[in-house]
């Protein structure tokens, strides 16, 4: 059989009736267009397979050659092609038969599926099959394709007759075309909800990155993270999964009143859990060092109250003095003195980074006599600094850690421990609370309310970020 | 102890280096000659960090600027090798004895042996 595809004048409507076109709307029937050919008995110098004209109407896809040999097909089927030249990729898979290259090329899924359901309506339409490939034209993949002239030619259109085979076929047309139509219909609504929905998604995207709810967003940029800080997020992130666990030891043995040579077995275990993120943040620290200073690995809510990189061991330790009664006088003193020794630090290395800043910004600032790339190596070097204030602060942190074991008894560790890790895990969760309040648009008064709602619904979760 | 500048020398006749002692020796000869002793570089802002740690604490430590001294140089080669680590500054004596660089110094502070040590090299009173 030959294939018998749509005259290019035919398809770019040259001398196809315009009533035919668009004809429902958006629709454009290929199959009351192929009606019309054959009812004016339209001499169709038929193109083969030039899907090169094909490609002229619906430039978005790509070449495809197209044949339909014809016997296998079931007569019959129309497909109508959208207006809109770019939703053709529904209509497309109308025509081919189960082994034709076209179909099988479907780049789409949708169009796989569309396919599919074409081919079984082929097949149904079987008897049809005598036609020569009625079905088989099809513009390029995505045109929905007005029938193969090839029959009528045969058997219609010299004789300019409506026979009965005639009747039933165009009758079968109209079916096929108004199942795609509808099927066209069905596919654009979901691509255009779709759509939408994709939109909304980029839209919370970008509000929840510019609340740092995602780790690994430079505040506000969109996409703008170094690869040490993502591999710096995703090992906190690991190291968080393994601290609940932790946790959840130290709160089992704590309860079950392990002795304490077990206990302490648990606690040293913690803090070499303690010791492993401080040896994560040193290393992140030579690779982005902005992302722990600015706080972009942890949920905002700790970042809100960030020292140096992290936590503030004084304050740690004045959460824990709080929550650790009773202590003896000795433990005590020895817990106060670790929190003023702590602040002495803290203060000290406050007024080294303060000095590196003051320097930097003179720098930056620039002075008459430093030329630009000079300027910015001096810079550089400075900025390479920083990583030795967080190493050192992350150090203090560390020593604070393990000090604590040294002054008070194991029990009192392991609930330090849990204390801390409890903390934060609720700093966490107020982060995520408050992102997830709602935003009164037009109403303020609105939110206290449904925050509470919120309060008494949600459970914290330690789903969020760091507090080292 | 103070650092002389280059001019100063000029007038003298240049003197091999063993005269004037190995960088390590004088390190370790300045060192014991107070009873903190910080060897420091004037632009280092960990150098200043440390120095207001142990001014906070009430100590007056003697300070050696590395860049300001003719031989800095050399003795900064000694500290990264005493240290065996980089940078060589800043780093702590205390009673003539080395104890470390800063990570060093907040760690004894933070165990609490930095007080003794300061007491008993009498750079901290009661």
């Amino acid at each position: 059989m030959a294939n018998h595809h749509i005259p290019y004048a035919l398809l770019h409507g040259m001398n196809v009736p315009t009533s035919f076109i668009n004809q429902e709307g958006s629709a454009f029937d290929f199959g009351e267009l192929e009606e019309a050919i054959v009812l004016q008995g339209a001499k169709a110098n038929l193109l083969t397979g030039r899907t090169a004209a094909t490609l002229e109407m619906f430039p978005s896809w790509p070449m495809r050659y197209q044949q339909t040999p014809g016997s296998s097909k079931s007569g019959g089927e129309s497909t109508d092609s959208g207006s809109a030249l770019n939703t053709i990729s529904s209509k497309t898979e109308n025509q081919f038969e189960p082994d034709s290259p076209i179909s099988k090329k479907a780049s789409s899924s949708y169009h796989q599926a569309f396919d599919q359901q074409n081919l079984q309506q082929q097949q149904q339409q079987q008897e049809m099959a005598s036609d020569p490939s009625r079905t088989g034209t099809s513009l390029n993949q995505s045109a929905p394709i007005v029938k193969p002239l090839q029959e009528k030619k045969r058997a219609s259109t010299s004789e300019k007759q409506l026979d009965a085979k005639t009747l039933r076929r165009l009758a079968q047309n109209r079916e096929a075309a108004k199942k795609s139509r509808l099927r066209k219909k069905a596919y654009v609504q979901q691509l255009e909800s779709s759509r939408i929905k994709l939109t909304q998604l980029e839209q919370e995207l970008q509000r929840a990155r510019s609340q740092g709810l995602l780790l690994g967003s430079s505040g506000g940029g969109v996409g703008n993270i170094s690869s040490g800080a993502v591999i710096c997020d995703m090992e906190y992130a690991r190291w968080l999964e393994d601290d609940e666990r932790h946790m959840s030891e130290l709160r089992t043995g704590l309860h079950s009143n392990l002795s304490d040579t077990d206990l302490r077995l648990m606690v040293n275990t913690y803090l070499s859990h303690y010791d492993e993120i401080f040896r994560l943040k040193g290393m992140a620290a030579k690779f982005d060092v902005f992302h722990l200073l600015t706080g972009m690995w942890t949920s905002p809510a700790e970042r809100c109250f960030l020292w140096m990189g992290g936590f503030r061991p004084s304050e740690l330790i004045k959460i824990l003095i709080s929550q650790l009664d009773p202590l003896t006088e000795q433990q005590l003193m020895g817990i106060c003195s670790l929190q003023h020794s702590s602040q002495q630090a803290e203060e000290a290395l406050s007024q080294g980074l303060e000095q590196l800043q003051q320097s930097l910004i003179d720098t930056v600032a620039g002075g008459p006599a430093i030329d630009g790339m000079q300027q910015m190596a001096i810079a550089l070097s400075k900025l390479a600094n920083l990583e030795g204030f967080v190493r050192q602060a992350d150090n203090l942190r560390q020593q604070t850690l393990h000090q604590l074991p040294r002054i008070l008894t194991v029990r009192q560790a392991a609930r330090c421990f849990l204390v801390i890790g409890e903390y934060y895990g609720r700093l966490r969760a107020l982060s995520s609370l408050w992102a997830s309040r709602p935003r009164g648009r037009l109403m303020s008064d609105e939110q206290p309310c449904q925050t509470t709602t919120e309060l008494q619904m949600v459970q914290p979760s330690q789903s969020h970020f760091s507090h080292f | 102890m103070h650092c002389q500048t280059t001019g100063s020398w000029g007038s003298y006749m240049p003197t091999p280096r063993t005269s004037v002692g190995d960088p390590l020796e004088r390190i370790e000869r300045l060192a014991s000659e107070n009873a903190v002793v910080i060897f420091s570089i004037s632009s280092c802002c960990m150098c200043h960090a440390i120095k207001r740690l142990f001014c906070g604490m009430g100590v007056n430590p003697t300070v050696y600027e590395l860049d300001e001294d003719p031989r800095g140089k050399d003795m900064e080669k000694a500290l990264v090798r005493l240290l065996g680590t980089s940078p060589p500054v800043p780093v702590v004596f205390i009673g003539g004895k080395l104890v470390g660089a800063m990570d060093r110094v907040m760690a004894s502070h933070i165990n609490g042996t930095l007080v003794p040590l300061l007491k008993q090299a009498g750079a901290l009173w009661l």
